[in-house]
């Protein structure tokens, strides 16, 4: 029996495409939109201006304060200054517009002299890095935690149809990924390490396994969408359970994906910011699907150009089947935590009118938080708040399993989220409220006491 | 905006599973065809208009209704789903507009009419059955025998196991006799009973195919079967009857294609173990105490009732739920249901070779070989004895009978009557003197002439009315035990006996006495026995109780030709003694004609 989760589904893999293609170098644009907001929090500052020649590695985006992250040029080439530009959501965001003059030159950030938690730790804040399983969460801030962490779990379960480049990095960059772990490991204080593996990759598991040493272990597990979502994920490989309202941290665990390890790797060892990452560009659609290195601000077109993708698909999605954001214009650009493009056709991506609802549960069979998404549907159709409430709908991790085994092709996952949001909202304001009734009976007291 | 393109956008997740509603009710329309096909083998080709007529009745008061209401039409196949449901859960020769009321009522009342699709509170089908059997009694509870493979000729009205009991299932089927030959007619479904129910094999192969496909949750047919199995172990107290319980009615139909309703059964998985049992206990406890022989569509229509509140407190603990106190929420539903099962499954293990060890030495029920004057049922254990149920009365005054009722033990390994208990007998203190009985053998008893036990004569009465029961459980004893089953064909005798009472062979003979002016045939039973070719004793066990008995002097000692070459049979003024003896003398004579021809 393989360790696993509860519940969950079983999207069929559709990773064999790009699994064998090893990683190649990606399109070299001639203008590149690098967002200033490639991650969660606020939005790095520019520190260049039209006109100012930069070079590839060099910072052009400094980090705010509080959550943020640095931003570094992936070209040389000139600045043409600060753009708004489309992104994924449809909102215009700032990006750094750089015109590529295709010198290629680079620049290293200065050399580690020791390797300490804090000298790591103020590396990986400065080299950028991010969690680049999606999330884009800043990882200096995430390892940097004053928590006990015992265990540093890493992401390789890749439990997302179609994506295969970290199942590439596991293969290709083995040596470099243990190296990396350890250095995770260092910046967090953990002893102890597990990479999880579904074991539809075999191969990189086994590879991994033969190189990680003391105190990184291998734990294969189950084939099962979402095996890589974190709290299914550290159940799995650890049978801890996270608290609802907690984060990993809190129970000695930390998560980081497998390509977030390969980038300390390079930014610790090899002095080199985080401005490029391996996507997957698969699909019907695509005539070269493959794994390659794009940098940072690459306009999509210019990927599916060089991939061979055909526009006229049935959809084109910007990271995994399930979970991924419909790209609505080729102009957008990537970020940090863009890991794949997808050009799917007619027979990959289901489009259809919703229907009644039948009342099958399968929707409360596959999810694996334990809600009811047919009732939370049903409360919010009802505008019942509280009892969308009792079903959990606050605790949806967004995984999209009630909407792909509805069989009436219901928008489940679009409902509990949307209920999530009113139930936060709802939860703010009431606070509000409190917090403004409790200053105005404290005002009174004061009165009174006068 | 110019940067928008053109393209197609949905929000995720964007693969989809394959399943969706057309073809989940064409999975179940698939599942029910080999029910369809046996009910229409077993029961002909009317069954299948009826059916027919319950699918169009269904399936066009859905378009009429979203017409009237003006809503699209519904290509989904639901409402054909209902329709052969309830159409294979009818009697087989019930008049045609039972379908279509059936059908509309299902659609209309109880599904459209509370939303559509997904939004009933009962299962169509059920309730649609439920309400036929309430407003058309009569036409839903006349079921026909099975005839396989008789597709036009109507059949003949005949009980189904769950009303009439194992008196309705053969002898034997496919060669295998007793319970198992029982058994496997339930299973292959050659009995009575609705449409599409009755074939057991068909219902699994069907219900097989869902759960395969993964179109119903195993959990609801199993618990079900597995509830069901128990409660008939310990209502009924045997182990048989769990195999003929599980394979009779609709049970097994119910459990996979009408408990597994979607919109009727709860959501979380968990939750249908619960709902599930409720369906096996309380199906079991309608059949067993309930006005009707069939509790499955009762128990589902009432456990569909519950499933909204079900839904509504019994929910998920969700994964990293806490207690208020911070410590994580304990799985107590998820547990209870665990141990429901298991406790189930360890009374199914633990209970069923208990009882039938327990079964195997208790009396089994057997049939009576003729009708007799007293003996109202008879059982037999194997050990030899007997145990028989005798009625009677006891004539007190002109005016006042004593009914009398009693369990008579006989055994016939000893020969004596080991036990009787009263049932029905004065309640003024004239009771019946067992010690004159127990332990007596059959000469002892029949020997007994002094039957006053006090100065009152009811209680001889009394006596007298036992000694002759106990005398007839003897005879019905002797021959049930050493009946040779002869397999000829006789006018009168009924099987030849190789009597442990009496000498010779002995013949059960039935005869009638023709009493036609009158208006009045009285059933004549005797007991003849022959030895060296004359008739050494005949001992009436049914003549006229108004006095007109054989004179058995006529015949007593006799040989073939000197009976017959009797004339004179008046054995008084009246003539109707006169036709007992003519009756007898036939008989007399067909008992000498057998055990000469035997000789020879």
């Amino acid at each position: 029996m393989l360790i696993t989760f509860a519940n969950g589904v079983h999207p069929k893999g559709c990773k064999q495409r790009t699994a064998g293609q090893p990683i190649g170098r990606g399109p070299d644009p001639k203008a590149v939109y690098v967002p200033l907001s490639q991650h969660i929090g606020k939005p790095a500052l520019p520190v260049v201006e039209a006109g100012d020649r930069v070079r590839c590695g060099q910072l052009i985006g400094r980090a705010d304060k509080e959550l943020s992250a640095n931003v570094y040029s992936p070209v040389s080439g000139t600045v043409k200054g600060v753009v708004g530009h489309i992104t994924l959501s449809g909102k215009k965001a700032d990006h750094i517009l750089i015109e590529n003059d295709f010198l290629d030159e680079k620049t290293f950030l200065p050399p580690l002299a020791e390797r300490t938690r804090e000298s790591v730790l103020a590396r990986i804040a400065e080299a950028g890095i991010v969690g680049m399983g999606g999330a884009a969460f800043p990882t200096a801030a995430k390892l940097g935690t004053d928590k006990k962490i015992d265990i540093l779990l890493v992401n390789g379960a890749e439990c997302e149809p179609y994506i295969t480049c970290d199942e590439r990095i596991m293969l290709e960059y083995t040596d470099q990924l243990s190296e990396g772990i350890r250095l995770c490991m260092l910046a967090c204080g953990a002893d102890r390490a597990v990479i999880g593996i579904e074991n539809n990759k075999k191969a990189a598991a086994a590879k991994l396994a033969r190189v990680s040493g003391t105190g990184i272990s291998v734990r294969v597990l189950k084939t099962k969408y979402p095996q890589g979502a974190e709290k299914q994920l550290v159940y799995s490989c650890t049978k801890r359970v996270i608290p609802e309202n907690c984060l990993p941290a809190d129970i000695g665990v930390l998560v980081v994906n497998v390509h977030t390890a390969l980038a300390v790797y390079r930014a610790v060892e090899e002095n080199t910011p985080c401005y490029e990452r391996v996507m997957t560009v698969s699909g019907k659609r695509v005539d070269r699907p493959s794994n390659i290195w794009v940098k940072n601000g690459t306009p999509y077109r210019d990927i599916a150009e060089f991939c061979g993708a055909h526009e006229d698909c049935e959809r084109i999605v910007s990271g995994g089947p399930m979970m991924g954001e419909p790209v609505f214009s080729l102009k957008i650009c990537t970020g940090k935590g863009t890991s794949s493009l997808l050009f799917l056709d007619e027979s990959e991506c289901v489009s259809k009118r919703a229907e009644p609802c039948i009342g099958c549960g399968r929707c409360v069979q596959a999810c694996p938080m334990g809600l009811s998404p047919v009732f939370i549907e049903r409360a919010l159709f009802d505008k019942n708040y509280k009892e969308a409430g009792d079903f959990g709908a606050e605790y949806c991790i967004g995984c999209g399993c009630c909407s792909y085994v509805c069989p009436a092709k219901r928008f489940l996952v679009q409902s509990v989220k949307l209920a999530k949001k009113i139930l936060r909202q709802r939860r703010a304001k009431d606070e509000e409220e409190r917090r403004a009734a409790s200053e105005k009976n404290g005002e009174g007291v004061n009165r009174a006491d006068v | 905006m110019s940067e928008i393109a053109n393209y197609k956008v949905a929000s995720s997740p964007h693969k989809l599973d394959g399943a969706n509603t057309r073809r989940i009710m064409l999975d179940v329309l698939i599942a029910l065809l080999p029910c369809l096909v046996c009910g229409v083998v077993y029961f002909g080709l009317y069954a299948l208009l009826l059916v027919v007529i319950c699918m169009a009745a269904s399936f066009a008061s859905e378009q009429i209704y979203n017409l009237i209401r003006k809503k699209p039409v519904t290509t989904d196949l639901s409402a054909l789903v209902t329709g052969l449901i309830l159409g294979l859960n009818l009697p087989p020769r019930a008049p045609w507009y039972i379908p279509l009321i059936g059908g509309v009522f299902a659609i209309v009342i109880i599904k459209m009419l509370f939303g559509g699709l997904g939004k009933n509170f009962a299962n169509p089908a059920a309730a649609a059955r439920v309400f036929l059997l309430l407003a058309y009694s009569t036409a839903m509870t006349s079921f026909i025998g099975a005839d396989p493979g008789n597709l036009i000729a109507d059949g003949s009205t005949g009980a189904t196991y769950l009303s009439g009991g194992a008196a309705v299932l053969a002898d034997s089927f496919l060669g295998v006799g007793g319970y198992w030959g029982n058994v496997l007619q339930l299973f292959f479904g050659n009995v009575g009973g609705s449409i599409g129910e009755t074939c057991k094999l068909a219902v699994l192969a069907g219900g097989g195919y869902l759960l395969v496909r993964r179109v119903i949750d195993w959990r609801i047919p199993l618990v079900y079967v597995l509830t069901a199995s128990v409660f008939a172990l310990f209502l009924w107290n045997s182990a048989q009857e769990v195999l003929l319980q599980l394979f009779s009615g609709g049970l097994l139909f119910g459990a996979f294609f009408m408990a597994t309703d979607y919109a009727t059964s709860p959501k979380w998985k968990i939750n249908r173990i619960l709902y599930a049992f409720g369906l096996g206990a309380i199906t079991m406890v309608i059949r067993r105490f309930g006005n009707y022989p069939e509790g499955t569509s009762l128990a589902i229509l009432f456990m569909n009732l519950l499933v909204p509140a079900m839904d509504k407190f019994l929910i998920p603990v969700r994964f990293g739920q806490r207690t208020k106190k911070g410590t994580p929420k304990p799985a107590v539903m998820a547990w209870c249901m665990r141990g429901l099962c298991m406790a189930l499954a360890a009374a199914l293990a633990v209970g069923t070779p208990l009882i039938a060890v327990a079964e195997y030495g208790r009396p089994a029920e057997k049939e009576l070989a003729a009708s007799f004057r007293y003996i109202q049922s008879m059982a037999l254990d194997r050990r030899g004895n007997y145990y028989f149920t005798v009625q009677g009365s006891a004539k007190i005054t002109e005016n006042y009978t004593q009914a009398l009722e009693y369990d008579v033990k006989i055994d016939t390994q000893k020969g004596v009557v080991s036990e009787i208990v009263p049932v029905t007998q004065s309640t003024m203190g004239y009771t019946a003197e067992l010690s004159l009985f127990v332990g007596k053998t059959y000469a002892e008893v029949a020997a007994l002439t002094d039957l006053s036990t006090d100065a009152e004569t009811s209680a001889t009465l009394t006596n007298t009315a036992l000694q002759d029961m106990v005398e007839e459980c003897f005879l019905a004893a002797d021959f049930d035990k050493n009946r040779l089953h002869t397999e000829d064909a006789y006018t009168y005798i009924i099987d030849a006996v190789r009597s442990e009472l009496f000498g010779g062979t002995t013949y059960l003979a039935a005869g009638v006495a023709d009493l036609s002016e009158y208006n009045y045939q009285q059933p004549l039973l005797y007991y003849i026995s022959v030895e060296g070719n004359k008739i050494s004793s005949i001992v009436p066990l049914v003549q006229s109780t108004m006095g007109y008995m054989a004179e058995l002097s006529f015949f007593v000692g006799k040989t073939q030709q000197e009976i017959a070459s009797l004339s004179d049979l008046s054995a008084d003024s009246d003539t109707s003694a006169t036709r007992t003896n003519a009756a007898l003398k036939e008989m007399t004579l067909e008992c000498l004609a057998v055990a000469g021809g035997g000789r020879a």
